[in-house]
């Protein structure tokens, strides 16, 4: 998604790749695998959209967590904010915080934490994600990774069990240890127990901030496709994917593997295919290669949710994906110059 | 360096083979004693603290049917106090868990009914989480479980029968291989037992 | 590499501007694998210069005999000689860390640094630069590796040396350092942090 972009819309032509990225950076040799249309006066306008954008997830995840979820994200986001000032300063480089990809960064990594998580570790999530995520590359527009999945990695690994302890919705107060629940993902794989779609659809399930409600993704996502700074490719690739392999599982054995829907729905699918997959920087720039980047994660993501140790695969496939993205956009260069089919 | 002449280089290899092996040939013999001290000593250590209240033990020696051929020989501990009664018995039990196998001493009460305790003694489990297998918050458990029916696991869930543990957060593959390698040897060791512990000698 | 340079600087050399794990990247396996802690570190560094030292002393005094058609194999095989006199010293005298080690005693056979100084500098050196060159680069092993271990010990378990420094109930340790991706990391960044203090202080000058 837009975690940070340097480019306008998404129908940027192949025929930009090669251009100097970024522009500004003038180190020697940069191995970049986006085009990089300088167009600096949008990059505001984009990413203050798709702040607006991720705000009715927000506000669900408020909704049903209260005072944790809102603290979450405002920590997150401080922390992400912070730390791109410090290594711009330290680096003696000119601040992009007006650019709010820290933001989106910080409300994304918010969103993919369970909201028990200490406040301490978002903060240890986001340093991570602008430092080791963005920066290490060269910052905005260099990085191979999304920034906000790899913080939510280095999360995952720091703390496998605070990453995975979760609470119903409804749960207030601080006191986590007395409950925990188990998302649907965890009760389809462990206990094979099935959630109804409509729980799934409105986010009355546990799970983390930005999994429980598909209804507000998809409300967000779609109002980034009609402002045009969204490809729909990439959502459409992955989800589909995730529906048409689960589903094959689903046709061979009904009562062992879950329904293309609840693929679609469960989880992290609906956020990581309409604000991570999307990412402008670390997807591919060629309409076949953003073809294959959507599906073959989303089958990623199917092949980790059933027959992997965990129960959710969307970070790693997306993860993984993203870190082919230069070979996949050497193999689908056009031959010509210009794009030959949309 | 000289030219190279098979009959050099062959020469140049076997002299520097010879010489390795003869100095490491004397070295083993010198350490090969405490090395099996040292293997003993583990041992030891891992029978005493799974049998409370045993002061010596003596090895029992079976062989039994297994998969490979030509069946297995098994050694039991049995614990004896400072009177000469049986106290328990203590025997190792093995099984691959999440990362390697996981090697263990059980302890189990002269009554065969229940664990006396439990000693992890190898295990390559993550660190952080299935390591956690090795820790007293995890191996306590085990002392006083009911080996019967067989031992089963809780995950999140406080254990409610006498046969139940609480499997470690997070790693319930590696308390699942405890558990289960637990409860296969205990099965072997009850079918030597048994009759003995019939006999009146517990 | 001349002759021109004193002994001191032959031991000198190792620690700092041709050091192994951080200026030259030799040896990362065991750099890499056995640090997640201090006292892993301080074990394999040992061993490892235990066995430098051996048989960097060992192939300058027999520089002379060994054609060089087979110097290579003569060397592996000195090295493996003493890489299996520090694992039996280890399992007799040390079996907690000789278990914590695991198979990366044995591996040390294998690790580049050592069969780098049997053959870049101990098979065209005499006897006592060459003990003093294993030397140094033995130092500058473990204390890379001490380093390492340190800062995983701290952050994976809250603990130096076994020494817990932040209970867990202020503090989560952050399981991923003691697992291979926080050595990578931790590898990763005090790499970045020596280039960056090297450059800067050239800049200086």
């Amino acid at each position: 998604m837009m975690d940070k972009t340097r480019q306008v819309g998404e129908e940027s032509k192949a025929g930009a790749r090669g251009s100097t990225p970024g522009g500004s950076g003038d180190g020697p040799l940069i191995v970049s695998s986006s085009p990089h249309l300088l167009t600096a006066d949008n990059i505001p306008k984009i990413m203050h959209s798709v702040v607006a954008a991720l705000l009715p997830a927000c506000a669900v995840s408020i909704y049903f967590f209260g005072i944790r979820a809102l603290l979450l994200i405002a920590v997150s986001v401080a922390a992400c904010i912070a730390t791109e000032r410090a290594i711009q300063r330290f680096l003696g480089k000119p601040s992009t915080i007006a650019d709010g990809s820290a933001i989106i960064t910080g409300i994304l990594l918010a969103l993919t934490l369970p909201p028990s998580f200490p406040l301490l570790g978002a903060v240890l999530g986001s340093v991570f994600a602008i430092a080791i995520g963005k920066h290490i590359f060269g910052g905005l527009g260099y990085n191979i990774f999304n920034p906000a999945l790899l913080g939510r990695a280095f999360l995952q690994a720091a703390y496998p069990v605070l990453i995975t302890t979760w609470v119903e919705p409804f749960t207030r107060g601080f006191d986590v240890d007395a409950i925990a629940a188990a998302t649907p993902l965890a009760l389809m794989k462990f206990e094979g127990q099935m959630t109804p779609h409509l729980d799934l659809l409105f986010g009355n399930i546990s799970g983390s901030l930005g999994e429980t409600s598909a209804v507000a993704i998809i409300i967000g996502g779609l109002y980034l496709r009609y402002k045009g700074y969204i490809n729909w490719k990439l959502p459409l690739g992955y989800l589909g994917s995730m529906a048409f392999f689960g589903g094959i599982f689903w046709l061979m054995n009904p009562s062992r593997y879950p329904d293309p829907l609840f693929h679609v729905l469960a989880g992290g699918a609906m956020l990581g295919a309409w604000f991570m997959v999307t990412d402008m920087v670390t997807s591919p720039t060629t309409p076949k290669g953003q073809w294959i980047f959507a599906i073959a994660a989303g089958a990623i993501a199917v092949i980790i949710r059933l027959f992997g140790g965990l129960p959710e695969g969307v970070m790693y496939s997306i993860l993984l994906l993203n870190s082919v993205v230069p070979l996949i956009n050497r193999w689908t260069r056009p031959k010509v110059f210009g794009e030959v089919s949309s | 360096m000289k030219n190279s002449s098979p009959l050099g280089m062959i020469l140049a290899l076997t002299v520097t083979a010879v010489v390795i092996g003869a100095i490491l040939a004397g070295f083993y013999q010198l350490v090969e004693p405490r090395i099996e001290a040292n293997r003993l000593a583990e041992e030891k250590r891992a029978i005493f603290s799974v049998l409370e209240g045993a002061e010596t033990y003596d090895v029992i020696e079976r062989e039994v049917p297994s998969d490979k051929k030509g069946g297995e020989i098994i050694r039991i501990f049995r614990g004896l106090d400072a009177d000469g009664r049986t106290v328990g018995y203590a025997f190792i039990a093995e099984g691959p868990g999440f990362a390697g196998i996981i090697r263990m001493m059980v302890g189990l009460n002269f009554d065969l009914e229940t664990l006396s305790g439990l000693k992890v003694m190898e295990q390559v489990e993550t660190p952080g989480l299935g390591n956690k297998i090795g820790e007293e918050k995890f191996e306590g458990q085990f002392k006083g479980v009911a080996i019967r029916p067989r031992i089963e696991y809780l995950k999140n869930k406080k254990p409610v029968k006498p046969n139940q543990i609480q499997a470690i957060t997070g790693a319930t593959i590696s308390s699942k291989a405890v558990v289960d390698a637990i409860n296969k040897r205990v099965e072997t060791i009850l079918s030597v037992l048994g009759p003995q512990a019939a006999a009146g000698e517990g | 590499m001349t002759s021109q340079r004193t002994l001191f600087q032959e031991f000198k050399k190792g620690i700092w501007a041709e050091n192994p794990v951080i200026k030259m990247l030799l040896g990362m396996c065991p750099a890499l694998a056995v640090t997640n802690s201090a006292v892993n570190g301080l074990a394999m560094g040992l061993a490892s210069t235990f066995v430098v030292i051996c048989s960097s002393a060992i192939v300058s005094i027999i520089r002379r005999f060994v054609p060089g058609g087979v110097r290579i194999p003569t060397y592996i095989i000195i090295i493996a000689g003493f890489v299996t006199l520090a694992d039996l010293f280890l399992r007799a005298y040390f079996p907690v860390i000789s278990k914590a080690l695991g198979p990366y005693v044995p591996l040390i056979v294998v690790n580049c640094m050592i069969m780098g100084r049997a053959e870049f500098f101990a098979s065209k050196h005499p006897v006592v630069p060459s003990i003093l060159d294993a030397l140094g680069t033995g130092t500058g092993f473990v204390w890379v590796l001490v380093v390492l271990g340190s800062i995983r010990e701290i952050l994976g378990s809250g603990s130096i040396f076994g020494v817990t420094l932040l209970s867990e109930r202020i503090y989560t340790p952050w399981v991923v350092m003691i697992l291979p991706a926080g050595a990578f990391l931790s590898l990763g960044l005090l790499i970045a942090l020596i280039n960056y203090l090297t450059q800067r202080r050239q800049g200086a000058h």
